[in-house]
């Protein structure tokens, strides 16, 4: 700076400068690239998300090929005379008081905890989606009637109503199997948890309705319909996915916890949530704790795998987010 | 604002008629003759009968049992448990431990919660943030009742600082154990909550405009970054003290805490349906009372909430 003029010794930021061959090198004929390929190319980079894929990966190794991680076959009869024996070739963690295999029960416990994440997922995913988006893309009294009506089911926390509801079907059908318990627990999970999607859909479609892609769509003849599904809906997903993911780790903690209450799983169906809730007698007397640290920690790594999963995709989807 | 006030207000009479009407629905689901459920499944003679029958309004149309439901949910009239006692009364003796709790957790959420996720916020990517991230998602992930059993053990049974148990003759210090295990259930989402408010805050304009009129970092952060920050955590925590009430079904049956959630459990483990749906009632109404009068407590804080 030659000469320094009065008023002038403040600081003045560097001019960010976008270099003319950087704008030059852009290709605009190249259609771009769509939201989820450039959030897979950030994703297939990302440690996080390979991490929880591993993780989840070996749960579902252990859903579906159980006989790679127990020599116990499923539903071996217990043996009392191995109430509480200690940990040996082929048992690694021991056994319950029942002369249950520890570990053998932590791995086929996985399939019913998991399915019920999975299932509540699915059911939440699928009626919170349509109910968002039909109350933001329509509005009005459509969407009055829908934000009300799932206002009452927002009212009731999850923990409470399950626990209602799950006291009532125990009562009505006593007897039901695997399927139909694990049934039973993912309807009532299901029925009080949509609205979160609900809500978030219906945000996300207001959001997006208005934006200019759309007048564009209708501009070219798409019909509302075809708006609604071709522009909006897979736009208004990423932070619905985000949540999915994250909840399904919440539903399986629900069940576990519901278990804890007697009212998750019947005990007949192999469980994490009946594994941890049998535990509980071992607690307070302090000793055989691995018959509680081994399903909890198994549940606890799956869940953590899922909420991981979750913070991956969301980071990848909105790199804005990270940098801030 | 009182435009506000009357509109949260009307929105809270459908929220709490559907609500009541869902519980009515479960408990209409019940198997069984109604009239032998409400006597406990003993035997009845027709008189009794006629009588329960006029007393709980069975034989009347659905629509008129669900307001005289409803009425009765309004007026604290929950009926009674298999052994005769009024249901409220079982809330009257248990209810005020639950509150006690209830606030010693939200108060410890509310300290630790906002203290680490101010410093996580502020100091963003740090080994501070990191290692706050993972205990929170570790915290999430692990359900609440091996956290309380790992904690009893530990402070009640091997180092013996309090007693695992609270019991019917509790005092304030028994509490604090459970409430610790309470606090935690919320805990994670407070931090998470903070972290992100605060972060969103410091790169707000208004702060970019009170550094650069050069007031010290201290009053920056504690005038315009906090304050700001705060009020949607203030909203989370106030909205907890209801959803407490579920968690505190699990804590106080571990640490066998004499509070209403701890009655919720006897009655579940008893298959008195009855008397689970009458205690869940009268949570949900608290529930909605405490979201209702969050909601006004954020107009108050915030005026962009009231325009809308």
């Amino acid at each position: 700076m030659s000469e320094t003029r009065v008023g002038q010794e403040r600081f003045v930021a560097p001019i960010e400068e976008t270099p003319l061959r950087a704008i030059d090198a852009v290709n605009v004929d190249e259609v771009p690239e769509n939201q989820w390929k450039e959030a897979w190319k950030r994703l297939r980079t990302s440690f996080l998300f390979w991490f929880a894929v591993l993780i989840l990966a070996v749960i579902a190794a252990m859903i579906f090929f159980p006989s790679l991680f127990t020599d116990v076959p499923a539903n071996t009869t217990p043996k009392l005379e191995n109430s509480f024996g200690p940990a040996s070739d082929g048992h690694p963690f021991g056994f319950t008081r029942q002369g249950e295999d520890v570990w053998a029960n932590a791995v086929y416990g996985a399939r019913a905890s998991v399915a019920v994440g999975v299932l509540t997922t699915i059911f939440t995913t699928i009626l919170g989606m349509v109910t968002g988006a039909i109350a933001g893309f329509y509005g009005g009294i459509t969407d009055s009637l829908i934000s009300r009506f799932s206002d009452i089911f927002f009212s009731i926390p999850l923990l409470l109503a399950c626990i209602v509801v799950i006291s009532v079907l125990n009562n009505t059908f006593p007897d039901r199997g695997f399927w139909g318990s694990v049934f039973v627990v993912v309807m009532a999970l299901a029925l009080f948890a949509w609205p979160q999607i609900t809500r978030q859909m219906r945000g996300a479609v207001l959001e997006i309705k208005n934006l200019e892609f759309v007048d564009a769509a209708t501009a070219i003849g798409a019909s509302k319909m075809k708006n609604l599904r071709r522009h909006i809906v897979p736009n208004a997903l990423a932070p619905v996915i985000v949540t999915a993911t994250i909840s399904l780790g919440v539903f399986i903690v629900a069940e576990a916890s519901l278990s804890f209450l007697g009212l998750g799983l019947p005990q007949g169906v192999a469980s994490w949530g009946n594994d941890l809730s049998d535990a509980q007698l071992q607690v307070r007397s302090g000793q055989h704790l691995n018959v509680m640290y081994v399903p909890a920690a198994t549940l606890a790594i799956t869940v953590l795998g899922f909420i991981l999963l979750g913070e991956a995709v969301r980071e990848a989807l909105d790199p804005k987010a990270r940098k801030k | 604002m009182w435009w506000y006030v009357a509109k949260r207000l009307l929105q809270t009479i459908p929220v709490f008629l559907g609500a009541t009407l869902i519980l009515f629905i479960l408990l209409k689901l019940r198997p069984g003759d109604p009239i032998l459920n409400l006597a406990g499944n003993k035997p009845v003679s027709p008189e009794v009968r006629d009588a329960l029958a006029a007393q709980y309004h069975l034989d009347d149309p659905l629509f008129v049992q669900w307001f005289q439901f409803a009425k009765n949910a309004l007026t604290f009239n929950f009926g009674e448990t298999f052994a005769g006692q009024p249901v409220f009364d079982l809330i009257k003796q248990t209810f005020p431990v639950t509150v006690v709790l209830a606030l010693m957790a939200l108060t410890i959420d509310a300290v630790l919660g906002i203290g680490i996720g101010t410093i996580a916020g502020l100091r963003r990517n740090g080994w501070f943030d990191s290692s706050a991230l993972v205990v929170s998602l570790l915290l999430i992930s692990i359900p609440i009742f091996v956290v309380g059993f790992v904690m009893q053990l530990i402070f009640g049974v091997k180092l013996g600082w309090t007693s695992p148990t609270v019991g019917s003759d509790w005092s304030v210090g028994d509490l604090l154990l459970p409430a610790i295990v309470l606090a935690i259930a919320n805990f994670a989402y407070t931090i998470r909550l903070t972290r992100t408010s605060v972060a969103e805050n410091l790169s707000a304009d208004h702060v970019r405009t009170a550094r650069a009129k050069g007031l010290s970092e201290r009053l920056v952060i504690r005038n315009h970054v906090l304050r700001n920050s705060l009020v949607p955590v203030v909203t989370y925590i106030g909205i907890n003290l209801g959803s407490l009430m579920a968690g505190a079904i699990i804590t106080e049956t571990i640490f066998n805490v004499p509070g209403i959630g701890n009655a919720a459990y006897t009655a579940i483990a008893k298959g008195e349906t009855a008397t689970v749906v009458a205690i869940v009632t009268f949570m949900v109404m608290v529930y909605v009372l405490m979201s209702l009068l969050v909601d006004l407590i954020y107009a108050v804080l915030d005026p962009r909430i009231r325009y809308v």
